[in-house]
């Protein structure tokens, strides 16, 4: 396949956090809001005068200030955060919309905060005499309470303090253009994500990989055009004659924000075509949809606990619908088999593995592969041995199946 | 009187007895050394070995329950 | 000289002998077998003290176990049915008077008689409990679902028993499907909950999420938790591996289940009402799986007397707090309080002897009597405790004079429930909730997990054993900060790793040493008995 035109221009995007596109927003009187999860809604952070950065630390290998500020036993992703911090690497922020949703990044988020206690010291990480953290309650459920809930909480906790720091307009119009500008993004990475269900897709796992995260870390004014471009792109663009993969998976879990792993998955034969982790496109890139009778803060609020896979949602229905979607997306993409992988001490997700690992392959016949891996893979040899067989797996059932 | 007598000293030297015996066995610590070197490791076999039902064939049915919600 | 030996014999019989090294202690660390724990033989605690042990504590003891099963269970056959057929009823309750042995280990007159009365009150409430699984077992029926089966409710370990209150009078108990099984295992035979932490490994589950939570999940994976009630309520406390671990539990349950989840961020007023709104929805779910509905007037009933207990334990705190009188050793202060407030008022076993401890420690206050005489530093311990070494307050007390007022999770549910409307008290009961086990402090901010120096204040202490719970994320991220805030408050302070029910990863003698190298190497203190700083139990339950 030809190379994207800007693949490399995204790349270097991901090279650090406060990248090209970052300052250039900075540089035109926005602010920069940083958050970590799923469930504090970016949308809410792309509103005129803002723009949303989701926080990532690449190429941090050996966190060793955060290592003994959180000890060596907590993800490698939220000490490689605070290492990050710690470094100045995330002075660029205005504020952090934070959120409790797990423990380790619920601590990093702690860490950076003003907290003005008596009984404990304010580190002032973030060396930014503007910045503030705020911390947004998130419901375990998908309920009536919970929707009202989530909406009392975005608004209190989101967009109250971005008007009373920074002046955001927090009107239900500025809230639809945000909407719109969200919903463009997403249009254009679910129509850039649609050549991934083709029979011999015209875009890589790696490569989608690289367009989702710089839509996340990005302000979206500034890589809509970009988007824009490879979209176009995308529609002409022509495959390999021959396939150049072996078989096709979905590739879900916990936080993945390195493209190299997608990338030594799809070296091993398994092409990606699926991202159903935190950070993925399968949740983030659906359009929010607004409802009559309905403010549009309420839609958001709706439109994040529904659309959200993420195993922290308690109910008996929910648990179980969730293994159902994930085999479903299998089907949807064609896929032949599964990759289940979790961040080393990931609780959420170390769980959940288990369960998929014994689910979809009992109850939907889907093949699993179930691993466990780092922040970044330095250690690459192991899980390139394990996706290997994994593959080879695949194409064993794929012969004794006929195909 | 006598068999009173016999009765009651009977009594006495059964209950001192008893009560040595009691102490013995309390002050050895002869109860903890039972447990520990007869009754566990029995019960343990046991439960090594008990048959037990295979729980990863358990269903996982999507619509065996309600949504239970109370809106 | 041989007078005087043989004046210390008589001394040494008739009172015991003394505590420290110097005045030719009595080396409680000789008394034990090498590695399994056992005792060669007792100690000799005086002749009004060992016998006051042999009968009203060790014997007491013995024969109350007994008549709690006669009084509890419906069918005492069912007991031992049980027995033979949970590894963790048949390993675990036997040895129960031997973790009497540790926890009170050295102790003589008021600390021995109070603190074996929380001893005895949570042994009574954990026998109503294990009745009350088996009293309904199907597994112990026949597979039939009987009249006690309808009426027990579970929930999950960490679910608050004073939810179910208002189902109380109409027959219904509650009982959690861990607190038994693993909670308590742990504490008096830390053999068995290996069992489980390795089946929930052997189907994958990695060695790093808290191993508690990987042990409530492994008695599912071992199919050993009873099928004792048609339904299950779960809740989201304390952390994520909880929430996760319903995922299996679930799975290998299949009945029925009500997710409780509670706010994280619980300073918020604002998520007051979203807790107040998922009580009420978890009471709609009892009543349409009992069909009974709620009854206020009944948990008005049990809230008072709750409300009673709790007043009982800030009178108790009062003392500890205030004085040298206070007669509770530091591991039966905070087992007493975490099993009644799991349990809630279930039985009359907490009130009991609550009013004889009481009694106690007033006697001790009027008269002046100081029970842990040799109290060199009062101790608080933070954060969350290994189980199977709960009583290293006792051997710290013996070895360095190291006594525990106070404990982290006995802060928990620091508050009363107001009756007076129903309004009140759903708020209150939000509030409560909020407020449970490893939560207060643990999530919501870092506000609660450094109200520590409040609280040594409070105590009047003078040091800190802060547990390092190695897989417990939440306490993991604040490790440095403590570390900071000690250096910067000059605040004695060790630290105590460990992993919560595993002996595994840290056993009780590197505990120990950890201990001994602070008290050496940083207060330079000599031990009261030498014969205690090292001994290998690694076998012991």
């Amino acid at each position: 396949m030809k190379d994207l035109k800007h693949l490399i221009y995204f790349e270097n995007l991901l090279q650090e956090a406060n990248n090209e596109l970052v300052k250039q927003g900075k540089a035109d009187g926005k602010r920069a809001i940083g958050y970590t999860c799923y469930f504090m809604p970016e949308v809410l952070l792309d509103l005129p005068g803002c723009f949303s950065v989701r926080l990532r630390a690449p190429g941090c290998t050996s966190p060793d200030i955060a290592t003994y500020y959180l000890s060596g036993r907590v993800c490698h992703y939220a000490r490689s955060l605070l290492e990050r911090a710690l470094e100045g690497g995330y002075n660029f922020l205005d504020a952090q919309m934070g959120t409790e949703t797990c423990t380790a990044t619920c601590r990093f988020q702690e860490h950076i905060q003003q907290k003005h206690l008596d009984s404990v010291e304010d580190m002032r990480i973030i060396d930014n005499d503007d910045f503030f953290c705020t911390f947004t309650d998130i419901p375990f459920k998908n309920s009536e309470n919970s929707y009202q809930h989530f909406e009392t909480q975005l608004r209190a906790h989101v967009l109250e303090p971005l008007n009373e720091h920074f002046g955001i307009d927090i009107s239900d119009e500025a809230l639809l253009k945000a909407i719109e500008e969200h919903n463009e993004v997403c249009r254009l990475i679910n129509e850039i994500g649609e050549y991934r269900k083709l029979d011999n897709p015209t875009i890589t796992g790696y490569e989608f990989h690289v367009i989702q995260l710089v839509s996340l870390v990005c302000p979206k004014y500034l890589i809509l055009p970009y988007l824009r471009e490879t979209a176009e792109e995308m529609k002409t663009r022509e495959p390999n004659m021959k396939k150049e993969f072996r078989c096709k998976v979905v590739l879900a879990g916990s936080e993945n924000d390195d493209p190299d792993f997608t990338k030594l998955v799809e070296g091993c034969g398994a092409l990606v075509v699926c991202d159903r982790f935190c950070y993925g496109a399968v949740e983030s890139r659906v359009p929010i949809v607004l409802e009559e009778g309905k403010s549009p803060l309420r839609c958001i609020a709706e439109h994040y606990l529904k659309t959200s896979n993420c195993p922290r949602f308690m109910p008996q229905d929910e648990m179980r619908a969730r293994k159902k979607r994930l085999a479903d997306l299998a089907k949807e993409y064609h896929a032949d088999g599964i990759i289940v992988a979790s961040n080393k001490f990931c609780e959420y997700w170390s769980y959940e593995r288990v369960i998929d690992t014994f689910i979809l392959k009992r109850d939907y016949g889907i093949p699993v592969c179930s691993i466990e891996k780092e922040y970044i893979n330095s250690a690459s040899g192991q899980l390139r041995t394990r996706f290997q067989a994994f593959v080879e797996s695949i194409e064993i059932k794929q012969i004794q199946e006929g195909n | 009187m006598k068999k009173l007598k016999k009765f009651l000293l009977k009594f006495c030297l059964i209950f001192v007895l008893l009560n040595v015996g009691i102490f013995v066995i309390f002050f050895f610590d002869l109860d903890g050394k039972l447990l520990f070197n007869v009754v566990e490791p029995f019960l343990k076999k046991h439960y090594d070995n008990m048959e037990r039902k295979d729980t990863l064939a358990e269903a996982y049915d999507l619509d065996k329950f309600p949504k239970y919600k109370y809106d | 000289m041989a007078k005087k030996n043989l004046t210390k014999a008589v001394r040494d019989f008739w009172y015991g002998k003394p505590h420290t090294a110097e005045e030719g202690g009595r080396r409680l660390g000789e008394l034990y077998e090498d590695k399994t724990g056992l005792l060669k033989h007792r100690e000799w605690r005086g002749v009004k003290d060992t016998f006051y042990y042999m009968y009203n504590i060790w014997g007491y003891n013995y024969v109350h176990m007994v008549l709690d099963i006669l009084k509890y269970s419906n069918n005492p056959i069912d007991f031992f049915k049980g027995t033979w057929r949970y590894r963790w009823m048949g390993q675990t309750y036997l040895p129960v008077i031997h973790w009497f042995e540790r926890g009170l280990q050295g102790l003589r007159g008021e600390a021995l008689y109070a603190s074996a009365w929380h001893y005895r009150a949570m042994v009574s409430a954990s026998i109503k409990q294990i009745c009350t699984f088996f009293n309904a077992d199907t597994r112990l029926h026949g597979g039939k679902q009987n009249d006690a089966y309808r009426h027990t409710i579970y929930c999950n370990e960490t679910t608050c028993g004073t939810l179910f209150y208002p189902w109380k009078d109409a027959g219904y108990q509650y009982v959690s499907m861990e607190m038994i099984p693993y909670f308590v295992t742990c504490h008096v035979n830390s053999h068995t909950v290996l069992n489980y932490i390795d089946a929930v490994q052997s189907i994958g589950l990695p060695g790093d999420p808290c191993p508690m939570c990987q042990a409530e999940a492994g008695i599912f994976v071992l199919d050993d938790v009873p099928d004792s009630s048609p339904f299950i309520i779960t809740c989201n406390e304390a952390c994520d591996a909880s929430v996760s671990t319903h995922t299996l539990q679930d799975w290998f349950a299949n009945k029925p289940l009500f997710a409780l989840p509670l706010p994280m961020q619980f300073d918020d007023p604002l998520v007051h009402k979203y807790c107040m709104n998922e009580i009420e929805e978890c009471w709609k779910f009892i009543e349409e799986q009992t069909g009974t509905p709620f009854d206020w007037e009944c948990m008005k009933k049990y809230l008072e007397r709750q409300n009673k207990l709790q007043r009982d334990e800030w009178e108790k705190w009062e003392v500890a707090s205030k004085t040298d009188y206070y007669p509770i050793t530091g591991v039966a202060q905070a087992l007493f309080r975490i099993y009644s407030t799991q349990y809630g008022v279930q039985t009359e076993c907490w009130d009991e002897a609550s009013e004889k401890v009481k009694k106690i420690m007033y006697k001790c206050v009027e008269k002046k009597i100081n029970p842990f005489p040799q109290t060199r530093h009062r101790v608080i311990a933070w954060s969350c405790a290994p189980l199977y070494y709960s009583n290293w307050c006792t051997w710290a007390y013996n070895c360095w004079g190291l006594n525990v007022i106070i404990n982290m999770d006995s802060l928990m549910f620091d508050m009363e429930i107001r009756t007076d409307s129903y309004e009140n008290m759903l708020e209150d009961m939000a509030t409560y909730h909020m407020w449970a086990p490893m939560r207060r402090m643990a999530v919501g901010g870092m506000h609660h997990i450094f109200e520590l120096w409040d609280y040594m204040k409070r105590f009047n202490c003078d040091m800190v054993a802060m547990y390092d719970q190695l897989q417990c994320k939440g306490m993991q991220g604040v490790h440095g900060l403590f570390e900071d805030e000690f250096r910067k408050r000059n605040i004695n302070a060790f630290w105590m790793p460990h992993a919560l029910p595993d002996c595994r990863t840290v056993s009780r003698a590197e505990i120990r040493r950890q201990i001994n190298d602070y008290m050496t190497t940083v207060m330079h203190e000599e031990p009261l008995d030498p014969s205690l700083l090292d001994f290998d139990d690694s076998m012991t339950w």
